[in-house]
Formats: C-alpha cells, sequence, structure tokens
C-alpha cells in the first residue's frame, strides 16, 4: 500500500459520520462522509474510493440502489451498514454486489475488520482463474481439479469443487445463497436452497477439520455463506 | 268505530231500546203503518247499526226486543205475543234469523278488525324494539339494555333474557316487578326446548313455551332460537301477549344477542389487531431509532479509549456520546409517557401558574433539540391560570421539539399564549415546510410520521401522539394548521381556570 486507502463513509446520520470518521482516519484512512444518496454517486463518480461504506437507509435514494448504480460503473468493494430491520435489503445489496455488510450497532473492531478484509482483495489483485490457489491450509489445483490439505488428496465431486472454487475466487467475502445457487446450478435453481444445504454440508465433512464446527466454511445466518482465510480476531 | 277490550258497557243498549221505541211509537201511532214487511225492515236497520257498532251480545238483545216489539204491537192480533196467522210466523223467524246471522257476522267483522289492529300493535312493539337493537351499539350493556327495551316496548311487568352458562343462568332482568326465576325450570324448559322443534300449525308456535308460577305472576318462558338452535329463553310476565307475538320476540331477542356477541368479538378482534399493529409499529420505531444512537455511542466511547486523539477530538467525541444518550433518555422519556397515557396512568394536579412559566418549563425540557432554533415567545396578559402545568409543559414540549425538527435550520420557533374565554391557547408556529394535507388528519396518531419526514428528519412518530394523550388527560385538545404564509402552527387548547395575578402570584 504506497498511499492511504480513500474511504467513502455514506450515512445521512451525523452522529453516525462523527463518531466513524474519526475512527477510520486514525487507521490511517482516508474519509470522506456524504449524507444521501446522491452526494454518494456524484463522489464515487468524480473522487473514486478505494471503498464504500454504505447505509442501507438513506434519505433521498434507497442504499440498494444506490449500491446497484455504483456497481454498474465500478468494481470498488461496498460494505453495508443495515439494521435488523432491514435485512431483505442487505441481501438485496449483496445480491447486487456489495461485499459485505455490518449490522449496526456494529463494533469498531467489527467494521474494521470487514474493511481491511476487503481492501486487501483490492489491493493484491483477483487471483488468476488458471493455476494455484491457497486457501487457509488447503491448496486448490484448478488445471487438475484437485485439493490437497498438507500433501494429502481430498477427493471432492465436481459440483463440491465448483464450490470451493467459487468461494476461492472470493475468498473472505460473504455470498448470498442466490448467487451461489445461481453460479452453481444456474438461474432455475435460486428457489431451491436445499440444493445448497446438502452440497455445503458434503464439502464440510471433506475440508473442515470438525465439520459440526465449521471454521472456514462459515454461515451468515439469513444471507449465505462465507470462506474465511483468517480467523477473524480482534487485533 | 268503537275499539276497545273492554266489558261491553249497557252503555251500547240504551241507545238500541230507544231506536225500536221510537220507530214502534212513529209507526203505529204516527203514520199509522200496518204493513208488515215495511216495519220488519226498519227494525233490522236498526239490529243492524247496532251490530255493526256494538258488540255481539247488545245485537242479540237488540234482535230479541225488536222481535217481541214486531210481534206484540204489529203481527195480529195486535196487543198480544200470540200469532194468529201461520204466515206471520214465518215472517218473525225469517226476522229472527236474519237479524242474528247480521249479528254474529259484523262480530266476527269487529273481531278481526279487533285481532288486526293488535297484531299491527304487536308488530309496531316488535318494530320498536329492533331499531332500539339496531341503534345500541354498546356490545357490553346489550343484554340488560335489550331487557329494558323489552319490557318497556310490550309493557311488560317482567322480562328476562336468561342465557345458560355451564350449568347455571345469566339473567338479565327488567321491568318493575323484579321476580326470582328457579333456575331448574330453566334448565327444565330450555332442555325440552332442545330436544323438540315441532311447529303447531294450530297456534302457530313452536313448542317449548311453559308457564311456570311465581307467586302472583305467571311467568311464560320462551325458548330464544336463532334459526333452529336454542340460545336461551326469554321470560315475560304481566301484560297478555299472544304466543306467537312471543315466538316473534323471542327470534328478534336471539338475533339481537348473537348480534352483541358478534360485536364483542369484532371489538376484540379489532383491539388485537390495534394492539399488534402498534406493537409492530413500535419495535420498527425502536429498532431505528436506537440502532443510530446506539452504534454512535458504541462506536465514540471506544474512540475515546484511543490514544490517538487529539484533545479537540476527544471533547468532541465525549460531546457526541452526551448528545446520543440525551436521545436515548428522550426516547425512553417518550415510550414511559406513551405506557402511562395507555394504562391511563395520568392524572391531572391543578394548581395556579402564569402562563409564561410553561413556556420555560417546555423549553428546558427540549432544551438539546431547540439548539439552532430561536423561541420567541409572546404572552398576552398577566392573568393567572388553574391547570396541571406539568402535562400542559410536556405537551408543549413535544410541539416544541417537532417545530425545531421540521423548521429549517436557525428558523425561529414563536410561541404564543392568549386566554380567550375559560380557555388557554398555545400557539407553536414553525418555519418549515408546513404540512401536506395528505398528512393533517393522522398527524396525532401514534406512530404516523409525516410522508416527506421519512428518513429526513428522525423521529419516532410519538411526540404528537403523546401531546395529544397528555392533554386529553386535563380535557385539552391540540390540532395543525398550515400557515398561509408558509410553516405550520400547532394550537393547544387547555380549560382553565382564570384569575388576575398579583404579586405572590406571579413570584417565582
Amino acid at each position: 500500500m504506497t498511499r492511504a486507502a480513500r474511504i467513502l463513509l455514506v450515512d445521512d446520520e451525523a452522529s453516525i459520520q462523527r463518531a466513524v470518521a474519526p475512527l477510520l482516519r486514525s487507521r490511517g484512512y482516508e474519509v470522506e462522509t456524504v449524507g444521501s444518496g446522491s452526494d454518494a454517486l456524484r463522489v464515487a463518480s468524480e473522487r473514486p474510493p478505494d471503498l464504500v461504506v454504505l447505509d442501507l437507509g438513506l434519505p433521498d435514494l434507497d442504499g440498494v440502489e444506490v449500491c446497484r448504480r455504483i456497481r454498474k460503473v465500478s468494481t470498488v468493494p461496498i460494505i453495508v451498514l443495515s439494521a435488523r430491520s432491514n435485512e431483505v435489503d442487505k441481501v438485496a445489496a449483496l445480491d447486487l454486489g456489495a461485499d459485505d455488510y455490518v449490522t449496526k450497532p456494529f463494533s469498531p473492531e467489527e467494521l474494521l475488520a470487514r474493511i481491511r478484509v476487503a481492501l486487501r482483495r483490492v489491493f493484491t489483485g483477483d487471483e488468476p482463474e488458471v493455476g494455484r490457489l491457497s486457501v487457509a491450509d488447503l491448496t486448490i489445483d484448478f488445471d487438475r481439479r484437485r485439493v490437497t490439505r498438507a500433501d494429502e488428496e481430498i477427493r471432492l465431486t465436481p459440483k463440491e469443487f465448483e464450490l470451493l472454487a467459487l468461494f476461492a475466487h472470493n475468498p473472505d467475502r460473504v455470498l448470498t445463497h442466490r448467487t451461489i445457487l445461481k453460479a452453481i446450478w444456474g438461474a432455475n435453481a435460486v428457489d431451491n436452497p436445499e440444493h445448497l444445504w446438502v452440497l455445503v454440508g458434503q464439502l464440510r465433512k471433506k475440508i473442515e477439520p470438525d465439520p459440526i464446527h465449521p471454521q472456514y466454511l462459515l454461515s451468515e445466518p439469513w444471507v449465505g455463506y462465507r470462506l474465511v482465510t483468517e480467523p477473524l480476531t480482534t487485533p | 268505530m268503537v275499539l276497545t277490550s273492554q266489558r261491553p258497557s249497557w252503555r251500547h243498549f240504551v241507545p238500541a231500546v230507544l231506536a225500536i221505541a221510537v220507530i214502534t211509537v212513529a209507526y203505529r201511532d204516527w203514520l199509522h203503518v200496518t204493513n208488515a214487511t215495511i216495519v220488519a225492515l226498519t227494525y233490522l236497520l236498526v239490529v243492524l247499526l247496532v251490530a255493526a257498532s256494538s258488540h255481539l251480545w247488545v245485537a242479540v238483545l237488540t234482535s230479541c226486543l225488536a222481535m217481541a216489539a214486531f210481534n206484540f204491537f204489529f203481527l195480529p192480533p195486535v196487543g198480544t205475543l200470540t200469532i194468529a196467522d201461520p204466515q206471520n210466523w214465518v215472517a218473525l223467524i225469517a226476522f229472527l234469523t236474519v237479524s242474528l246471522v247480521a249479528s254474529r257476522l259484523s262480530a266476527l267483522a269487529q273481531d278481526r278488525q279487533h285481532e288486526a289492529s293488535a297484531r299491527r300493535d304487536e308488530l309496531a312493539r316488535l318494530f320498536d324494539l329492533s331499531r332500539d337493537i339496531l341503534l345500541s351499539t354498546d356490545s357490553k350493556e346489550a343484554l340488560p339494555l335489550l331487557a329494558r327495551f323489552i319490557a318497556r316496548r310490550f309493557e311488560l311487568d317482567y322480562a328476562a333474557i336468561c342465557l345458560p352458562h355451564g350449568t347455571a343462568w345469566n339473567i338479565f332482568n327488567a321491568g318493575s316487578d323484579d321476580l326470582k326465576l328457579d333456575e331448574s325450570q330453566l334448565t327444565l324448559a330450555f332442555d325440552s326446548a332442545q330436544r323438540s322443534l315441532e311447529f303447531d300449525a294450530q297456534t302457530r308456535t313452536y313448542t317449548g313455551h311453559r308457564t311456570v308460577v311465581i307467586g302472583a305472576w305467571e311467568v311464560r318462558l320462551v325458548p330464544l332460537r336463532l334459526g333452529t338452535k336454542p340460545l336461551g329463553l326469554l321470560a315475560a310476565a304481566g301484560r297478555a301477549v299472544e304466543a306467537g307475538t312471543l315466538d316473534a320476540l323471542a327470534g328478534v331477542v336471539a338475533i339481537a344477542i348473537e348480534r352483541a356477541q358478534f360485536l364483542e368479538e369484532r371489538k376484540g378482534a379489532e383491539l388485537a389487531r390495534q394492539s399488534e399493529e402498534l406493537k409492530s409499529a413500535l419495535l420498527a420505531s425502536l429498532a431505528h431509532d436506537l440502532r443510530t444512537p446506539l452504534t454512535a455511542i458504541r462506536v465514540a466511547a471506544s474512540n475515546l479509549q484511543g490514544t490517538w486523539l487529539t484533545d479537540d477530538q476527544r471533547r468532541e467525541q465525549s460531546e457526541l456520546v452526551l448528545a446520543e444518550v440525551e436521545r436515548l433518555t428522550r426516547l425512553f422519556q417518550n415510550i414511559l409517557e406513551m405506557a402511562r397515557i395507555d394504562a391511563g396512568a395520568i392524572l391531572a394536579e391543578q394548581q395556579w401558574v402564569h402562563p409564561s412559566e410553561i413556556v420555560e418549563a417546555a423549553e428546558a425540557l427540549v432544551e438539546h433539540a431547540l439548539r439552532g432554533h430561536p423561541i420567541e415567545v409572546q404572552v398576552d396578559g398577566q392573568e393567572l391560570v388553574r391547570l396541571d402545568p406539568r402535562l400542559t409543559a410536556s405537551a408543549l414540549a413535544h410541539l416544541l421539539e417537532n417545530a425545531a425538527q421540521y423548521s429549517y435550520a436557525g428558523a425561529p420557533v414563536a410561541v404564543r399564549c392568549q386566554t380567550i374565554g375559560s380557555e388557554l391557547f398555545i400557539t407553536v408556529r414553525d418555519h418549515g415546510a408546513g404540512i401536506s394535507a395528505g398528512d393533517l388528519p393522522k398527524l396525532f396518531e401514534r406512530f404516523y410520521r409525516g410522508s416527506g419526514s421519512k428518513g429526513r428528519v428522525s423521529g419516532t412518530g410519538m411526540g404528537l401522539s403523546i401531546a395529544r394523550g397528555l392533554l386529553a388527560a386535563e380535557h385539552g385538545r391540540v390540532s395543525a394548521e398550515n400557515c398561509v404564509d408558509g410553516g405550520a402552527l400547532f394550537t393547544i387548547v387547555v380549560p382553565v381556570q382564570i384569575k388576575a395575578s398579583n404579586a405572590e402570584g406571579v413570584a417565582r
């Protein structure tokens, strides 16, 4: 990282801006705050940020709509701030390409950790489609469709491999049920989440040291799954 | 036509006797009419008139008298009750038969008339009763009221609606005489009503009618049937009411009972729905209004733990925490006040104050929210008013907070107090966007938020409804309107006693 990452904080509540902006600045980020969806879109196009922290409850534009419009023109990571009351909006935003979410009231460390993970992807760049990929202690060889842990091969069915590969390409990122179903089974399967439950169960049995208490493939209740590459501990 | 149900009096007989006497004297002594046919027809005329206007027995007596007079004065041998010519026997018997038949027909017609009028009368009573039932909407008082309606409309000395309740009976009495109904008799009557349903075509009634004697009263028990299902019993004593009418009455009462139960259920369902709506609105509102201050406090407090803050930043963060705590406190107070309003736990405590004290107290309550909005206060007059100053100030505080929230930054809020008649008027005028026409009727409903305000202005939708609730506790009211030159005008009106202030009165 040669320069400070620029974060665009979008929240109409002045108190949130006044608390969160200094926090982010103290960790070396450059922060710009706006209070409305239209301002967010304007700033995002004029001075493209490295990351957007977006509150879903905005006065003018729906947060989901802001998310969609930003995604149309940019791949900038978006972290959604949501409340329990707009669970549906949260999933919609993730489906539309938001990278992650934090539920209010959140702890500062939680937000910072999500921002770190999202930014790491930006600054390390996307992994190549071919070749090898290491996730935690697993090594995935895309060319030969092999997965090994400590040189010991784990035999996966084609569907299981596809699912693991999908997560491996989006490490530490929440993938919604819908996104996964669409990627693995096609658009017609989005209403049949039971496929996914079964497949995730099978995959966990093979890759998790303890499938009952998964460490890598974590559930995000009611939202989706996330492949964690490093445990999310408070620094 | 005379329509009475009283016993016929001799008064009806006197004109008949007179008429016969007059005809007899006129024909025999003045006109010297000896033609038996003319005389007989004239007598018959009298008998018919009597039968048409009086009772059967008067007509029969008149017929007999006329026959005797005819025989004695006109049929030879005149002066005796004997008849010489056998042909005259035929005339006499024909006369008697015609007059008796005519009397009987006329009496029958009259009876029909009586019956029809009685029916009409009962029908009118039933109709009045139905109207009473339809007009009563209070389901709780419905049954005792219904019993009273029955007693009044049917002029009964006693009426009762008896509904089985497990093995016991709920009895709703009405009428001038209070009778003690025997529950075992009721159960017996009800059981027989449940068993049999046959319709008796002769008396046009269903079975199950019973008469029980209690003290000096004959009490009639009639099953209350909805369709064929008996719901309970109707007890009636006093004025004789026809069995058919009683059945019809019982039918109406059964429908009324069903209606009362339906109203009760609907009210319950409505209340449940409202409370459900309130609960979900409260939850949504809480989720929205708690999460922001909580998040801000959490982040700011953890910022304060950091060592990286400058003194200015540290002050800023602690101010932020305090402001958000203030916001939570206000929210908490609102919820508490709302709960007190709901529980009816607000009692007005009146005391003498000067209106300006109320405004000052209100300003102090929402000092935080008013920051940046100068308050222009105008108090007309120096009178003291007697009201509950805390309720009024609290209600005014909600209006001030509302005005500040919906005003453009820095815009003043004008408060004016004046007493008109025996009422204190407090107006709050803001310089905001005003109230849209669609919002006006619902403005004071709980959790209602103006259509333009959602998201733009943080608020719970509780303030104005609380203001209304607080004022209602002291019989006051609040209304809202738009000013011609922009902004909204809220008016609080509280009934007060007024007295001229003296030095002690205004000393604070």
